[in-house]
């Protein structure tokens, strides 16, 4: 049941509406006057005041005042008598909740009453509701909380490293898997470092034309960089990272690193099996090759032993010629083998390219046309006495030839005019091109990548697979490069770019 | 009448050894240096007895010694294989070229695995020679 305080200093007015109001289901209590309203509106607390504008001593506005001020949600309905309208007006910037005019009607009464009421309802609910979404904020606060907890383990338990900074790059977010590659402690980098003076220097401008939200900058493609730990030592990691904006502006970045080091070392130790396989490999295929060889000798004695038996000088002759023959492919097989296993420094001197070529054709073209194979050369005029190593030209050349006049040998194409073609052409920045083309059997793409990569041979019994890997050597001794074209069935075209000086006026520079 | 021993042969020495052996042995040696200059000899000389080498440029002995084969004039020409490839190797070789629609052939004579002795080169040849 709802508590009523009437305040009224009339009796009659105070004995009415008691009775009217008591009869409606409301517990009435009544006051004489201001003083005594207040004293029992602060005793009894009810919500809805009925008072009295004027009255002797405390009147209406005061009550208003005081009640409010101790109950601001009270309901304060002031009864007022004709022109009283200048202190209704203040009673209503006082916050009064309705009027009666006296006298005052049942009918009146009981809409002022029910409005009372209703607002106390709405209030009622609204501070319900208030207390709800005070819960509800609560409860979603304590699950963003939870989540950015959990997003903060996540963060910190990555194995990668993930390093967040706000717009000016001073960092911010420094995890475990950051201290390992990095080396650096947490506590000194935390808003102590920026990111300029701990990426790598391939990276810091990119992170900082972005921070600076300067366009065309895309930091999200992993790519490989090497990051400098706090010993000084590189690390290979695998990076991406990314500018964060908050509504269109710059509020920080991200990088994340994952190290490679694990992975660099299987890898290498992957290389290193693949040498040894191949050094495996190797021996095997020099084993038969050196057998050949021997076979060659063997079959030399013999031939020389019957052409003495029989005087016989011409067998002689050929005797001896395959022995020579076959001690000639020992000395190349030592002199690559040498070649390919020590660190030779080049030793150049004053020399013509052209020159040499012209010997190196001159060398193989007997075998050449033995096999009907031209060997054409189409050297630069340009090109006069330059200042290289004539030594390593004159291997690798000769390799080159070698190979070029075996591919055209092994080509089984019936009818083609097979030619070797030997150029030189001087280039840019003191750069000899040496080319050698073939129009042989040319080789597949399989073939075409084994052929530096570890000792191999498609020549059988008659190739060590050294060659080519010599003159790859030998060419990067001396600064140079060695490319190849082959198309299968159409030839094959290696290109040695070699790096040449100036003549040298004294003899003997090295 | 001294015989006719046709070597095929693309190594200069081996071609050398070969020569010297048969003619110690009294046979005549022809010489050829690849498959294509082999048939054509076979041919113009018809040798008694062929020595076959596999691994050569242009035509292999594989295939020559196939196509000699399924020749029928020449089929009964004897045929020595010197070579360095494995025999178990080269018998697969003439499986396979069956399996391509051509008829099976026999075996060669005798199969020599590379480096072969005179005397046992000797040896075969007058074994099959008679």
């Amino acid at each position: 049941m709802s508590k009523l305080l009437i305040i009224d200093d009339e009796e009659g007015i105070r004995k009415v509406l008691s009775l009217s109001l008591a009869s409606d289901g409301y517990e009435v209590i009544t006051a004489s006057g201001g003083e005594e309203g207040i004293d029992k509106f602060k005793n009894e607390s009810p919500p809805v005041v009925l008072t009295d504008i004027k009255m002797p001593g405390i009147d209406g506005i005061e009550v208003l005042k005081q009640v409010k001020e101790s109950n601001p949600d009270a309901e304060v309905i002031m009864i007022t008598g004709h022109g009283d309208m200048d202190l209704a007006i203040e009673a209503l910037k006082l916050d009064a909740s309705d009027f009666l005019n006296k006298p005052i009607k049942d009918e009146a009464l009981s809409v002022a009453l029910k409005r009372a009421e209703q607002r106390i309802a709405i209030r009622e609910k609204l501070k319900a509701y208030t207390d709800d979404l005070e819960n509800m904020v609560s409860i979603a606060t304590e699950e963003v909380k939870r989540r950015s907890e959990f997003q903060n383990k996540l963060i910190t338990s990555s194995n990668d490293a993930i390093i967040a900074t706000d717009e000016k790059g001073a960092v911010v977010i420094y995890n475990q898997g950051a201290e390992k590659i990095f080396g650096y402690p947490r506590s000194e980098i935390i808003r102590k470092m920026n990111i300029y003076q701990l990426y790598p220097p391939a990276i810091v401008s990119e992170f900082r034309a972005g921070l600076e939200k300067r366009d065309g900058v895309d930091l999200s493609n992993w790519r490989e960089v090497s990051v400098v730990t706090k010993k000084g030592e590189d690390v290979p990691t695998r990076f991406s990272g990314s500018i964060l904006y908050g509504d269109d502006e710059v509020v920080g970045s991200v990088g994340f690193f994952q190290d490679l080091r694990e992975i660099k070392r299987l890898q290498e130790e992957l290389i290193k099996s693949e040498r040894l396989a191949a050094t495996g490999q190797t021996v095997a295929g020099l084993a038969h090759y050196i057998k050949n060889i021997l076979n060659g000798l063997k079959g030399g004695t013999y031939v020389l032993n019957v052409a003495l038996d029989r005087k016989n000088t011409d067998k002689i002759k050929s005797g001896w010629a395959m022995l020579e023959r076959n001690v000639e492919r020992i000395s190349d097989l030592v002199l690559d083998l040498l070649a390919y296993s020590k660190d030779r420094r080049p030793e150049p001197e004053n020399c013509f390219p052209n020159e040499i070529i012209q010997e190196v054709c001159t060398l193989m073209e007997a075998k050449a046309g033995e096999h009907d194979i031209e060997v054409k050369r189409n050297l630069d005029p340009l090109l006069a006495e330059v200042f290289l190593d004539p030594k390593a030209l004159h291997r690798s050349l000769l390799n080159l030839v070698s190979n070029a006049i075996d591919a055209c040998i092994f080509d089984s194409t019936a009818k083609k005019k097979w030619q070797v073609t030997v150029s030189t052409v001087i280039e840019k920045n003191n750069i000899i091109r040496f080319q050698v083309a073939d129009n042989g059997t040319g080789m597949d793409t399989k073939t075409k990548e084994k052929l530096f990569s570890s000792l191999f041979s498609t020549k059988g019994e008659r190739g060590t697979g050294l060659g080519l890997l010599v003159t790859e050597k030998i060419v990067k001794e001396n600064g140079g490069e060695i490319t190849v074209e082959s198309e299968l069935g159409k030839g094959t075209t290696f290109t040695i770019y070699l790096p040449y000086q100036e003549v040298q006026k004294s003899a003997n520079v090295r | 009448m001294a015989k006719k021993v046709l070597n095929v042969e693309d190594d200069p020495d081996i071609r050398t050894f070969v020569t010297t052996v048969l003619e110690e042995n009294g046979f005549i040696p022809i010489m050829a240096k690849d498959g294509e200059e082999g048939t054509k000899k076979v041919r113009e000389e018809k040798p008694d007895l062929i020595i076959l080498d596999i691994l050569m440029p242009k035509e292999s002995g594989i295939k020559m010694y196939h196509e000699l084969k399924r020749n029928p004039s020449l089929k009964d020409i004897p045929v020595v294989m010197l070579s360095g490839v494995a025999k178990r190797t080269f018998l697969r070789s003439q499986v396979a070229l069956t399996e391509f629609g051509d008829e099976t052939v026999p075996e060669p004579e005798a199969y020599l695995e590379k480096p072969v002795e005179a005397e046992d080169l000797a040896e075969i040849l007058k074994k099959i020679l008679g």
